[in-house]
């Protein structure tokens, strides 16, 4: 039956190629920690991507509590963490998540230095790599905001301070992100929750698709 | 099953392990999330609490309308929800209707229109109710006003949920 | 697949009619033991995956998010600190030559060479030669950014006053909660209280602010010792701070020995009703 679904599928929209490039690969003796254990530093790209799903999803899942606002946005959050079920996984997962995908992505970049991938002919893939390296601190950057409790209000206070000191544009790089020029509040907590949940993402996704697209294309570098 | 089919090849053994190994990490980050998405679902109606709405002594046999109002807790915002009763006296019985219109949900009024004395009239779509809720037939209404929970307490009338008279 | 000319069409489509059997494609791309991705090489990631998975569910389940109370722009002795990612941004700040006057250096000119020779590594290390070892100035100076940024993560970290700011940014709990919630706010001391300032470090219901002020809605004093306190002040609270009639005093101090309940005439006992 599922058979003849898919040959229907397939007859009409020629979907073998698709799964066949990602899943019909060898895989070389060299990244494959089978074979040699050294080799396990070739896992931290993917446990990247791996704690990134979980970041989409459990990202999904707590903006059905979550409201943008500075009057809301603390009850909301203490709401969902104290009053609703599983409420503490679920932003225990967002908030070390967060953490844990720097840290992997700091040691795949690593790797990937140390082990000269991304010299000729995958210069764009390293580029591309870099900018999902900043998206990703952008990221960790506002989503710290929406809480708005203590902490994190006081650490976008000095982010913002810190963008401020930068000359020519470092006011108006201030004002485009707070919302305003001298408060930090209502609008500042929305704009980091647009930027954080539609604009940064959208950029994340855009450039991890690229990122694969690039390493099916170029294959694995080889053994060193 | 036929014999054949118990030889799994090896490929075929590593499929399946493959596919359980990846519901399970599938299941591990999905199902505490599904969970605190359905909690709204899932948590226990609260009991919901009685509300003195009027004294005895001012009811009649004339439906009057009361209002009373209370807090309501939604998640992390609270407020003051006001809600009308049309309440009666018939014998020692009280009765005490909600004034939604269980066609679509707009007010009723006692008494409202020339035409219809002594009912329950819907401006919207001319619903009519008579004096104890039924509705009357050839009118868009399917079912009776809902009736409020009722208890009197020290000549206080205290008003629970209200819930169909079917 | 067959493309141009030799390409079948199936009816009016341009999907190609001749199929890709599914037998893995030989790779001998790279010499040594080659394994297939899908199942064998996959199944044994997802079990590396699996198992991380299961360590992170217990640290989300074992050390809940951190959640500190309502932000408070108002608070000024609050130590604010970045997320630890940006920590070594933040302690550059601190130095002497990125800062002050130099704060475009710290600011702008070192984080932006860093992260500029990062994107640019593949043109600025352009030789053939990939093993870390046969490129020194790469990798040294790779191996000194990576140190450096730890170096300075690690300072911030150690100089951070953990125990105050955790104390600082500390929730009420619920008991506290409930007393700041039962503070009379109509009664003559109450009034007196914000007249005279005690509002500015004590909160508007005696929950204090952070490091200004301790909350004091459960203060352990006689009326007379807390009379004494707002005249002569008590370890960081300076003296002075009442400046009133005695009468006044008299009020105030029994206004907060009350725990901002004169006329319940007790802020040991915890109203439970509600």
């Amino acid at each position: 039956m599922l058979q003849r679904v898919y040959d229907w599928v397939d007859d009409r929209l020629d979907i073998t190629p698709m799964w066949r490039d990602i899943a019909d690969h060898e895989v070389p003796e060299h990244v494959n920690p089978a074979h040699h254990f050294s080799a396990f530093v070739y896992c931290f790209g993917g446990l990247t991507f791996f704690i990134t799903v979980i970041q989409i999803l459990s990202g999904m899942f707590l903006t059905m509590y979550y409201v943008p606002d500075i009057v809301n946005a603390y009850e909301s959050v203490r709401y969902l963490q104290g009053e609703v079920a599983f409420g503490v996984i679920v932003r225990g997962m967002h908030h070390w998540g967060a953490s844990l995908v720097i840290v992997m992505m700091f040691l795949h970049t690593l790797r990937v230095f140390f082990t000269g991938s991304y010299k000729k002919p995958r210069e764009l893939n390293w580029v591309v790599g870099v900018l999902i390296f900043f998206v990703m601190l952008g990221l960790g950057f506002t989503g710290y905001l929406l809480p708005w409790d203590m902490k994190a209000y006081f650490a976008t206070v000095v982010g913002l301070e810190i963008a401020e000191s930068v000359p020519v544009v470092g006011e108006l790089t201030k004002t485009l992100l707070a919302g305003d020029p001298e408060i930090i509040g209502a609008q500042t907590l929305t704009r980091f929750f647009a930027i954080h949940v539609f604009f940064l993402p959208g950029a994340l996704l855009g450039l991890l698709a690229a990122h694969f697209i690039m390493i099916r294309k170029q294959g694995i570098s080889g053994p060193l | 099953m036929s014999e054949k089919k118990h030889n799994v090849s090896r490929r075929q053994f590593l499929t399946y392990t493959l596919t359980g190994v990846g519901g399970f990490m599938a299941a591990g980050v999905i199902l505490p999330m599904a969970r605190f998405a359905v909690d709204p679902v899932l948590k226990a109606g609260a009991e919901s609490d009685m509300y003195a709405v009027a004294e005895v002594a001012d009811l009649t046999e004339e439906p009057q309308r009361f209002d009373f109002s209370y807090e309501q807790v939604d998640a992390w915002y609270q407020s003051e929800v006001t809600e009308t009763a049309w309440i009666y006296r018939e014998g020692d019985n009280i009765v005490a209707l909600s004034p939604t219109c269980t066609h679509l949900g707009c007010t009723v009024n006692w008494d409202a229109n020339e035409d219809y004395p002594d009912q329950f009239f819907c401006p919207c779509h001319f619903g009519r109710f008579e004096k104890d809720g039924t509705n009357i037939a050839g009118t868009p209404p399917t079912e009776p006003l809902h009736k409020y929970v009722t208890e009197v307490r020290d000549g206080t009338v205290y008003l629970g949920t209200a819930e169909p008279q079917i | 697949m067959h493309r141009g000319k030799g390409m079948k069409f199936v009816g009016d489509s341009r999907v190609p009619d001749n199929k890709k059997p599914n037998i893995p494609k030989d790779y001998s791309e790279f010499p040594g033991n080659t394994e297939a991705f899908w199942p064998n090489f996959l199944l044994k990631e997802w079990l590396v995956g699996a198992v991380f998975l299961i360590g992170f569910l217990c640290l989300t389940i074992a050390h809940p998010a951190p959640l500190e109370r309502l932000a408070d722009p108002t608070d000024s002795g609050y130590i604010p600190l970045p997320d630890w990612y940006f920590l070594f941004l933040y302690q550059l700040l601190k130095y002497e030559y990125a800062s002050g006057q130099l704060t475009v250096i710290g600011a702008v000119i070192i984080p932006g060479l860093a992260f500029g020779a990062l994107l640019l590594a593949p043109w600025l290390d352009t030789g053939p030669e990939r093993r870390a070892s046969k490129r020194p100035i790469a990798t040294s100076l790779m191996v000194l950014g990576v140190l450096a940024t730890v170096y300075l993560t690690w300072e911030s970290v150690e100089s951070h006053n953990w125990e105050e700011a955790e104390a600082q940014g500390e929730m009420l709990d619920e008991e506290e909660m409930e007393a700041a919630e039962s503070v009379d706010m109509e009664a003559a001391g109450y009034e007196i209280y914000s007249e005279q300032g005690c509002i500015g470090c004590h909160g508007d219901q005696l929950q204090g602010s952070g490091a200004a002020g301790p909350p004091i809605f459960d203060v352990p004093y006689e009326p007379d010792d807390v009379a004494d306190i707002a005249v002569n002040g008590i370890g960081e609270m300076p003296a002075g701070q009442f400046e009133g009639s005695d009468e006044d005093l008299q009020t105030l101090a029994e206004f907060i020995s009350s725990g901002g309940n004169p006329e319940e005439g007790g802020g040991e006992e915890e109203e439970s009703e509600e």
